[in-house]
């Protein structure tokens, strides 16, 4: 496939390491070409988010959703057997599935009644004549199931590429804060009810770029340091801001992570004084299970850090003032889909799940104090773009003559963007 | 004291001319000091705010800081504020069994459409709005008020920038 971006040594991207300067071109935001080439070279080729084990817990459990544009049932069979299988049915490729999620025995398709398990396995269909006997016992009537499913740490992944390497050798360094996302419980994570359905008119790179950047947290976001101001308690009293600068790490395979010192409560264990002294008392307690667990250093990175987690291509796992698990994808080059949601430990005490979810709206949400702020960025962006071909390239080079970089830097972006360079240039 | 439904349409429409005109800091002097306003998730109208995650959870305070917020050059998404037009209609004046308004808390149940209109672009909420009203003077302030988006995502609208 012909890509109409232009190309130097460096691929798709100029990554200048000698002068310190990193452009990524414009026009990848915008080309129906590149979306068109991104379907192909990455989203049918990478490991793709699909679903929390949380929220199919028991056999004959489903999900319908999109999964990087193509339409998913997500299921275990009757055996409790996780399963990805197209939302499409074998015979003249009605969708079989119009629940977003339940428990059945059977899909049956609304048009002429063909019949499958929650296997994907079809199993009957309403005709006494026109077909040989053996006719659907091949199997090739069955549902179509995607390349692989695998799960790390209850989070569910999918990939349309039957050459995929493992989801653990994919995964590579990131799999170091899923773990430290899912020790938050001792019993298990959980997806917690309620989502987040909500779009923008924008590339669904520019969102990926916007969900681990420090650098644009004081302007977008004033008005969220505002509220946070005006509100009794809202910080820990004993903060350093000097933890705040924090750290950002490439993680390989276009993952990579920032790091750093959370001035406001973490309902996994940091209590402020907006929760009042019984609240203090609950987190506390949580803080010691979470010691006794995982020993004082890892119990205290997970307490007082934030981290903001971007997995290629495109799920980012944000541990901030709340836990949210947001994934993305094109619609067209100009508009994203973003499903959304709250995670949290299974076990968790009703206060601190209260704390919880009214924290997660305070920042996170299409109706929370920043996200708006961050669609609103992310769409002037879009219709910035428009003024291609003239100012051509976007500057992603914050931090690239440093040897190391804070959460107020690019290297996060760089990583991401190296990587689909590799995999767009293949 | 029985009220009427002009009696609580006028306060309604007064409260709708208050957000749409962007009077956020005496719109929310409409509220009581222990208000709840609410957005409950799309799939779930009735939904537990202690327990689900919701669009919009507000007690009085951040209800407050909302409202301060919007009036800011720094709430970028609503800088320049967008063009809002509320449409209520289908008022009712919610009654128990045997027929009887509440004395204090009188519940209201009516629809809404919301139009937003930016940069060239109008979003539309339509919603089913339960609100709680209890007497104030010769008038009423809120002391709930749950809008449910009759939708079941929040696409293409993208966001709830405004007030519902």
């Amino acid at each position: 496939m012909s890509i109409p971006l232009p190309s130097g040594p460096d691929g798709y991207i100029k990554d200048d390491r000698a002068n310190s300067e990193f452009l990524v071109p414009r026009k990848a935001f915008t080309s129906p070409e590149v979306l068109a080439a991104e379907r192909e070279q990455i989203f049918n080729t990478c490991w793709l988010y699909a679903a929390h084990a949380s929220e199919i817990p028991k056999a004959n459990d489903f999900i319908s959703r999109r999964v990087g544009g193509r339409e998913l049932i997500i299921s275990r069979n009757a055996e409790g057997e996780l399963g990805a299988h197209f939302n499409t049915c074998s015979h003249r490729g009605a969708m079989v599935c119009r629940e977003k999620m339940g428990n059945t025995k059977r899909f049956v398709c609304p048009y002429h009644g063909w019949t499958f398990d929650t296997g994907g396995v079809m199993v009957e269909q309403p005709a006494d004549t026109g077909f040989p006997d053996d006719f659907f016992s091949k199997g090739t009537k069955n549902l179509r199931s995607v390349a692989k499913v695998d799960t790390y740490r209850d989070f569910v992944f999918i990939t349309y590429n039957p050459n995929a390497k493992t989801l653990i050798e994919y995964l590579a360094g990131v799999t170091e804060y899923i773990d430290i996302v899912a020790d938050q419980s001792a019993v298990g994570m959980e997806i917690t009810e309620g989502n987040h359905e909500y779009s923008m008119r924008a590339n669904w790179k520019l969102l990926l770029e916007n969900s681990a950047d420090g650098y644009h947290g004081l302007t977008t976001h004033a008005t969220y340091f505002d509220y946070l101001q005006a509100t009794n308690g809202a910080f820990r009293t004993d903060f350093d801001p000097a933890t705040m600068a924090g750290k950002c790490v490439d993680l390989g395979n276009g993952h990579a992570a920032i790091e750093y010192g959370a001035p406001w409560g973490r309902p996994v264990a940091q209590w402020v004084p907006q929760w009042g002294e019984e609240g203090r008392a609950t987190v506390d307690e949580l803080k010691a299970n979470l010691v006794a667990r995982c020993g004082e250093d890892k119990a205290t990175r997970i307490a007082e850090k934030n981290r903001n987690i971007l997995i290629f291509p495109n799920l980012v796992i944000n541990d901030i003032m709340a836990l949210t698990v947001r994934t993305f994808q094109p619609v067209d080059a100009g508009y994203l889909e973003v499903n959304a949601w709250s995670l949290a430990p299974s076990e968790e005490h009703p206060d601190v799940r209260k704390f919880r979810q009214y924290n997660f709206l305070e920042f996170l949400g299409p109706a929370g104090f920043a996200t708006p702020d961050d669609v609103e960025m992310l769409e002037l962006c879009q219709q910035g773009y428009q003024n291609l071909p003239e100012p051509m390239w976007n500057d992603i080079s914050k931090g690239m003559s440093q040897a190391q970089n804070g959460v107020n830097d690019e290297l996060q972006m760089r990583a991401f963007w190296r990587q689909w360079n590799k995999l767009m240039a293949a | 004291m029985t009220y009427t439904r002009s009696q609580v349409e006028d306060f309604l429409f007064h409260e709708a001319a208050l957000i749409d005109e962007w009077r956020t800091k005496e719109w929310k002097e409409l509220y009581t000091e222990d208000a709840e306003y609410l957005v409950p998730p799309t799939e779930n109208p009735d939904a537990d705010k202690n327990t689900a995650l919701f669009i919009i959870n507000d007690d009085k305070h951040r209800l407050d800081q909302r409202a301060i917020r919007l009036t800011r050059r720094t709430a970028h998404s609503e800088f320049p504020h967008s063009i809002l037009c509320h449409l209520i209609t289908n008022v009712r004046l919610v009654t128990d069994a045997d027929g009887k308004q509440g004395s204090n808390d009188i519940p209201v149940h009516y629809n809404q459409v919301v139009y937003r209109s930016k940069r060239q672009i109008t979003d539309t909420y339509i919603c089913k709005v339960r609100q709680i009203l209890v007497p104030e003077g010769d008038s009423f302030k809120i002391r709930s008020k749950r809008v449910i988006l009759a939708a079941d995502t929040l696409r293409p609208q993208g966001r709830v920038s405004i007030i519902l």
